[in-house]
């Protein structure tokens, strides 16, 4: 209980930084901060806050892995963008369009649960596996593209901040990783077999957790401070 | 200089640039006008002499040039046009107007001789004797005096500094007793009535001046081509100076994904050639530093643009 209330603290801090810094700066930035903000909303609320009411609700639980799925494609776009800026230089778009495609997206998304028979926990894994499959490729993704981004801006102001969003992802990597190891191979159903390999990776999936709330807090508020 | 009686001025001092010639030179045929137009320039004189409507003579001179009829009219119109000239118009008697002629025109009979060596009396004497058309030029290195003559019969004293023909040869003659002084002595033979052709009559004067006018448009558009060209230059050297720099800021301020910003930006001006103004650049600012925002904050791109901004003023003047 201390370590989800220690966990959520952090993700609170996270996302509240990360969902200003997506109000207060320029418009390429907003789908990156609105990505992170919605970690906040989507996994770690249900995740590291179970005592709060209605968590037990199965819609509530399958909206929170969705959430976290469309939380790595919304940054994944956002980092796309920004690359596609540092080598074209033409960025378009607005803020309001960024927030309502997500909440249309999210909107669209429960309406799909909804019209769809009641998640069960077996549905709820699949989707959770889903959702971890994509969190662990496009973090892959999103360091390499990172590279190139920190490459194409080595000399400006805000070049760090692209080396501290790298360790950002080496650590989500290393908490849905592990998180999707556990989920493939059914380890929790089977953890006295495999007693080590278990432990091992729920230790990584709480540690990366762990380090990526604070990265992620740390990486805007650092974010922040380039781009006063 | 070509010295010449003022006669009775019917026009002086008009800007033949401002003129048409051609339109002018039709209404003294029309009013069968006798006397002559005399235009000077900086660089030569030009004489036209008509008698009774008739332009019985065109003169072009200058230093270095002798033009006479068609050229000496094509000259004279290009030069008035080209601006700087000063157009008189004199009458004179018909017989005045053939002597002019014979001054421009007519046979050099005695060129230069010491007056200490001949005897003007003898001269004048031989003149009246052979019934002579023509003029003498006497000259000193001050002064010079132009007696003209009609069938041997002095038709009337001119010198320099004078402003009418005279009727006696007191000053005229004055100048013959100057030390150094010499005499020209031009004729002209012949029925000089009949043997000249007029000129407004062989020679398409309007097609000579609507030459002149062409020519002097080509001059004209070519001076602007070339001015415009020079404008264009110094302005493109002006862009090229301001991108130099606002590249150079962007670099200190950006790093290199800011240069190629300002590149990026500047190019969105499409300049074409075009003044690059306040105006302009304000919209430059503005798209830079929205552009600038992905990459720096706020303070880093306002003092990037301020240092713009000054370094363009320093540019400006």
């Amino acid at each position: 209980m201390e370590f989800q209330s220690v966990l959520a603290l952090f993700w609170l801090i996270a996302g509240g930084v990360s969902f200003y810094f997506s109000i207060g700066n320029a418009r390429v930035w907003t789908s990156i901060a609105v990505g992170f903000f919605l970690i906040l909303l989507g996994e770690i609320i249900p995740g590291a806050m179970p005592f709060l009411p209605g968590l037990d609700n199965a819609y509530v639980l399958a909206m929170g892995h969705i959430i976290g799925t469309i939380s790595i494609l919304v940054m994944s776009h956002g980092f796309q963008e920004y690359y596609v800026f540092t080598r074209t230089l033409d960025f378009e778009g607005s803020k309001r369009f960024v927030y309502l495609s997500v909440l249309g997206v999210i909107a669209a998304s429960l309406v799909f649960l909804l019209i769809n028979p009641t998640p069960t926990e077996e549905v709820r894994k699949v989707i959770r596996i889903v959702e971890n499959t994509n969190w662990v490729f496009l973090s892959l993704i999103n360091i390499d593209l990172i590279r190139k981004i920190y490459l194409n801006v080595k000399d400006t102001p805000i070049s760090n901040g692209f080396i501290a969003f790298m360790v950002v992802f080496a650590c989500i990597f290393l908490w849905k990783g592990s998180q999707l190891y556990i989920d493939v191979f059914n380890l929790e159903m089977i953890k006295d077999t495999f007693p080590l390999r278990y432990e091992i990776s729920f230790w990584c999936k709480n540690i990366g957790n762990v380090l990526a709330s604070i990265t992620v807090g740390g990486t805007f508020l650092y974010l922040g401070k380039l781009l006063r | 200089m070509i010295l010449l009686p003022r006669g009775n001025p019917v026009k002086e001092n008009i800007d033949p640039g401002k003129v048409d010639l051609a339109g002018a030179l039709g209404k003294m045929r029309q009013g069968k006008f006798t006397g002559y137009l005399r235009f000077d320039f900086p660089d030569g004189t030009g004489v036209f002499i008509y008698q009774e409507g008739r332009l019985i003579s065109a003169l072009y001179q200058s230093e270095r040039e002798n033009l006479i009829a068609y050229d000496g009219i094509a000259r004279t119109f290009a030069e008035s046009l080209a601006g700087s000239g000063v157009l008189n118009i004199y009458r004179l008697s018909t017989d005045l107007a053939y002597s002019i002629h014979a001054l421009l025109h007519g046979e050099m009979l005695h060129k230069g001789q010491d007056l200490q060596l001949i005897d003007i009396k003898s001269l004048l004497v031989r003149m009246r004797e052979d019934k002579s058309n023509g003029c003498l030029r006497i000259y000193s290195p001050e002064h010079i005096a132009l007696i003209f003559y009609r069938n041997g019969n002095p038709l009337g004293f001119f010198h320099d500094g004078s402003t009418e023909i005279e009727t006696t040869a007191d000053s005229s003659m004055s100048v013959a007793r100057e030390p150094g002084a010499k005499v020209d002595v031009l004729v002209t033979r012949g029925n000089i009535e009949t043997s000249l052709a007029d000129l407004m009559e062989t020679a398409d004067v309007a097609g000579l001046w609507d030459n002149a006018l062409t020519e002097r448009r080509r001059q004209r558009e070519e001076r602007e081509s070339t001015t415009s060209r020079t404008l264009e230059m110094k302005e493109s050297e002006r862009r090229q100076k301001a991108l130099a720099l606002f590249q150079r800021s962007a670099q200190a301020h950006l790093g290199k994904l800011g240069v190629s910003l300002v590149e990026k930006e500047f190019e969105k001006m499409k300049l074409n050639g075009g003044q690059l103004n306040e105006a302009l650049l304000s919209g430059f600012y503005g798209n830079l530093s929205k552009a600038a925002k992905l990459v720096a904050g706020p303070s880093k791109i306002e003092l990037m643009l301020d240092e713009m901004k000054k370094g363009f003023k320093g540019l400006s003047k």
